[in-house]
C-alpha cells in the first residue's frame, strides 16, 4: 500500500516559476494493494513529482522542500536510501533513450538484480520467465541503440519485471509510441495487473488505459482536482475531458483517420525517386517512386515506429546526402541542395535545433543576408508568434512549447515555405496539443505548407487536411 | 525452444578478456603516446602500435580499422613531408603529424575496448580487478555516454545545416560556440536522466553486486599480458642504463 499523507513539495531552483511549476500542494492519496491508477492533468500539474516522491527520487535526487509523510507498506520511505526503495519500486520513465545504464538488452534486464547481490543462476531464471511472459526473444543480446523506441520501452518495462517490485510506477510510457506500441504496452500492463502487482501511471495519452485503470485522479495546479471511479468515470462525456484539461479517451489509429491524400484541385509538390537506406543496410527505409503533396495544406504523415518517417523528412529537406530524390514546385525543380534552402524541419527535440544566447539572437542569425531593418523583422515575427515577451531569455530555458514555437520563428524568419514537424505534441497535454495545431493553422494561412510526422490523431483531427500513410 | 539467458552469455564471450584490453590501452597510452623510454623503445613503440589494427581485424571492424589507418597515414604523411613545406606549414603540418602519430593508436585501441565490451563485462572487470565501486561506476557510465553524446552531436551538426550555419558560412566564427549551447545542455539532462533511473534501480546499494556475464582469462589473454609486462621489462632494463642494442 502506498500512502502519501498531507504532502507539499517545491523543488529546489532560484528560479521562482520553475519552483511554482510541477509544486505539490497538500496531497494526501492512498493507493491500495493491486490497485491501477492513473495519474492526470496538465502539463506541470505535479503528475511526475508525485511519482518521484514513491521512487524516493524526491528527496534523495531532486532535493526541495517537502512536507508530509510518504509511507509504502506502512513505513516511512523519506529518510530511506533509494537502493532500499528500489526493492520494492520499479519505474519505467518516459525517455526511451535515457533511462539504460547498459548498452546490451540482456545486460539490462540483469542490471537491477546484479545491484541487489542476486545469485547469477537465479537471474538467469528471473530472466529466462519474464522473456518468455513478455514474447522478447528477439530483443535479446541486441545493441539498444539499434532498436526502435516502442522495442526499448519493450525492454524498459522487461528489466521492471525482471526485478519484481511489487509497485510498478509508468512515467508518461507511450510518449514516444506508436499506435501498435502502445497496445502492446497495454498488454504488459494488463499483465502486471493480472499478477496483482501495484501500478501508478502518470499520462497524457489516456486512451489506451482508461477502460483498464482502477481509478483516476486528475491534478491541476499541484493539488488533486477530481477522483473518478467505475461509473463515473465511464460516464465522463467529451466536453467534461476537455473541461478537465484531458485529452480523448477513446483510441483512434492515426492509419484509420479518413482524409485524402491529395485533392484533384491541390497545388501540386511532386517528389520523385526519393530512395534512403541506412549505411551497411542494404533494405530502403525510405522508398518513394512518386508522391504529391499538396502545396498550402496541413498534411499528416502516419506510420508505424520504423517506417521511415523520420528519415523521410530528413531526405525531404535535404540532410541526407545519399538521397538523390528531386522536387517539382511552383515550375522548378528542386535538388537536394536546393531544398535545403526551401524547407525547414522543427525536429523531435528542438533543444538541439537552437545555438544561440537569446531569443532574439535566434531569430537574427536566421534571417537572410543584407535583410533590411534586421532588428525589425525580427521583433515582428516574434511578436506573431507570442514570443515578444521573451526576447533576451536564453532559448535553452523555455519550456518545450516555446522552444517549438522558436523554432518556427526561425523557419518563417529565414523564408522557408516548407515547414516539416517531427512529433510536435509527443508529451503535450490537451491544451499544449491544441496551442500546436492553431499555431500550424495561422502558419497555413500565412501560406506556408505543412508535413506533420504524428502518432497524435487527436492533432490530426484538429488541425491536418490531408493525411500520408507510409 | 524456451530462450535461456545462461546459454546465450556463455556464446558472447568476446576474444579477449576485458582485462587485458584495460592493460593494453595502458601500455599503448604510455608506451606510444606518452613516449615514455624516449628514442629508445622505438621499435617496440612500433611494433605495439600494430595491435589495436590487428584486433579490429579479427574483430571484423572493418570500418574503425580502415578509419584508424587512414588517420595514421596521414600523419606519418604529414611528418614525411615536413623538408618540403615552408614555415609556416611546416609548423602545422609538424603540429598535426605529431598529434595523430602519437594519439591515434591509443584511440583507436579505446574504441576497441569500448566497442567490445559490455558495460556488465567491464564492471566484472573492475571488480576483479579490486577497484572501489566510486572508481567503477561512473568509468562505467561513460560506456553509456559516448554512443548517447554521439548520438546527439550528429543531430545538432544535421541541425545547424538545416539552419545554414556551417564552416565558411555567414557566421562561421561562431560555429564551434553554437554547437556547444546544445551539446552542453543536452548532455546535462542525458547525465541526469541516466543516474536517475540507474539510482532507482538500486546502483551504489552496499552489497556485494553480482554479475550474470562471464569473463576469463584465455590463452590469447596469457599471451598479450605477457607482451605488456615484456615491454616494461624492457623498458625498465633501458632505465637501469643497460644498452641492449
Amino acid at each position: 500500500m502506498v500512502e502519501i499523507k498531507n504532502v507539499s513539495f517545491r523543488y529546489g531552483s532560484d528560479d521562482a516559476g520553475v519552483k511554482a511549476k510541477n509544486s505539490l500542494k497538500a496531497v494526501s492519496l492512498t493507493v491500495s494493494d493491486g490497485e491501477f491508477l492513473l495519474l492526470t492533468g496538465p502539463s506541470g500539474c505535479g503528475k511526475t513529482t508525485i511519482l518521484r516522491l514513491i521512487n524516493g527520487l524526491i528527496p534523495a535526487f531532486y532535493p526541495g522542500e517537502l512536507e508530509g509523510q510518504i509511507l509504502i507498506d506502512g513505513q516511512d520511505i523519506s529518510g530511506r536510501e533509494l537502493y532500499d526503495t528500489a526493492h520494492r519500486v520499479g519505474t519505467v520513465f518516459q525517455n526511451p533513450r535515457t533511462q539504460f545504464y547498459n548498452v546490451d538488452t540482456t545486460g539490462e534486464l540483469a542490471f537491477g538484480c546484479e545491484n541487489r547481490g542476486i545469485p547469477e543462476n537465479e537471474i538467469y531464471e528471473r530472466i529466462d520467465d519474464t522473456v518468455s511472459r513478455f514474447h522478447i526473444e528477439s530483443l535479446m543480446d541486441r545493441n539498444i541503440f539499434h532498436l526502435s523506441d516502442g522495442e526499448k520501452q519493450k525492454i524498459a518495462c522487461a528489466s521492471v519485471d525482471v526485478s519484481g517490485p511489487g509497485i510498478i510506477l509508468l512515467d508518461e510510457p507511450s510518449a514516444n509510441l506508436d499506435h501498435a506500441s502502445t497496445l502492446a504496452l497495454r498488454e504488459l500492463i494488463l499483465h502486471w495487473r493480472k499478477q496483482g502487482k501495484t501500478i501508478i501511471a502518470a499520462e497524457h495519452r489516456i486512451a489506451y488505459l482508461w477502460d483498464i485503470i482502477d481509478r483516476a485522479v486528475i491534478l491541476r495546479d499541484g493539488a488533486i482536482a477530481r477522483e473518478l471511479a467505475g461509473a463515473e468515470k465511464d460516464a465522463l462525456t467529451p466536453d467534461e475531458l476537455t473541461a478537465l484539461g484531458l485529452r480523448s479517451t477513446v483510441m483512434e489509429a492515426p492509419t484509420d483517420v479518413q482524409m485524402p491524400a491529395f485533392l484533384a484541385g491541390d497545388a501540386l509538390i511532386r517528389l520523385r525517386d526519393f530512395h534512403f537506406s541506412y549505411r551497411g543496410e542494404t533494405e530502403n527505409i525510405v522508398d518513394i517512386p512518386s508522391l504529391d503533396i499538396a502545396a498550402g495544406e496541413i498534411t499528416a504523415i502516419v506510420g508505424a515506429n520504423g517506417a521511415g518517417k523520420t528519415s523521410f523528412l530528413y531526405c525531404l529537406c535535404g540532410l541526407e546526402k545519399r538521397c538523390k530524390g528531386v522536387m517539382e514546385y511552383k515550375g522548378a525543380v528542386y535538388d537536394r541542395k536546393a531544398r535545403k534552402k526551401l524547407c525547414f524541419m522543427v525536429m523531435q527535440d528542438t533543444s538541439n535545433q537552437l545555438f544561440t544566447e537569446s531569443v532574439l539572437d535566434e531569430v537574427l542569425i536566421s534571417l537572410p543576408k543584407n535583410t533590411e531593418n534586421e532588428k525589425d523583422r525580427a521583433l515582428e515575427i516574434l511578436r506573431e508568434l507570442d514570443l515578444d515577451d521573451y526576447l533576451e531569455r536564453h532559448p535553452q530555458s523555455l519550456s518545450g512549447g516555446q522552444k517549438q514555437r522558436l523554432a518556427i520563428a526561425c523557419a518563417l524568419a529565414s523564408g522557408r515555405e516548407i515547414l516539416l514537424l517531427d512529433e510536435p505534441t509527443s508529451g503535450l497535454d490537451h491544451a499544449h496539443m491544441m496551442e500546436t495545431a492553431a499555431l500550424l493553422k495561422q502558419l497555413r494561412a500565412m501560406g506556408t505548407t505543412i508535413l506533420v510526422v504524428t502518432h497524435d490523431s487527436e492533432l490530426i483531427h484538429a488541425c491536418c487536411g490531408r493525411l500520408i500513410a507510409f | 525452444m524456451a530462450y535461456s539467458s545462461a546459454a546465450a552469455q556463455g556464446k558472447r564471450k568476446s576474444f579477449l578478456d576485458p582485462r587485458t584490453k584495460i592493460a593494453l590501452v595502458v601500455i599503448l597510452a604510455l608506451f606510444v603516446l606518452g613516449s615514455l623510454g624516449g628514442p629508445r623503445m622505438e621499435p617496440v613503440k612500433t611494433g605495439l602500435s600494430a595491435l589495436p589494427f590487428l584486433l579490429l581485424l579479427l574483430e571484423k571492424q572493418w570500418r574503425r580499422f580502415l578509419r584508424g589507418l587512414v588517420m595514421l597515414e596521414v600523419g606519418y604523411g604529414l611528418l614525411g613531408a615536413l623538408p618540403y613545406l615552408p614555415g609556416t606549414l611546416n609548423f602545422i603540418a609538424l603540429m598535426c603529424g605529431g598529434i595523430l602519430t602519437r594519439f591515434v593508436v591509443t584511440i583507436v585501441m579505446g574504441e576497441y575496448l569500448i566497442s567490445t565490451t559490455s558495460v556488465s563485462e567491464f564492471i566484472s572487470a573492475m571488480e576483479r580487478l579490486r577497484m572501489p565501486q566510486a572508481i567503477t561506476i561512473p568509468m562505467s557510465v561513460m560506456f553509456r555516454l559516448f554512443p548517447t553524446i554521439q548520438a546527439e552531436w550528429k543531430s545538432i551538426r544535421r541541425a545547424m545545416g538545416m539552419r545554414g550555419i556551417h564552416l565558411g558560412g555567414a557566421r562561421a566564427g561562431q560555429v564551434l560556440e553554437y554547437q556547444m549551447v546544445p551539446m552542453m545542455t543536452s548532455s546535462v539532462r542525458i547525465g541526469e536522466d541516466l543516474s536517475a533511473s540507474a539510482l532507482t534501480r538500486g546502483l551504489g546499494a552496499p552489497v556485494k553486486r553480482t554479475n550474470i556475464c562471464r569473463i576469463g582469462f584465455r590463452a590469447q589473454d596469457i599471451v598479450l599480458l605477457l607482451l605488456c609486462l615484456a615491454v616494461i621489462i624492457l623498458w625498465l632494463i633501458g632505465f637501469f642504463g643497460v644498452n641492449l642494442w
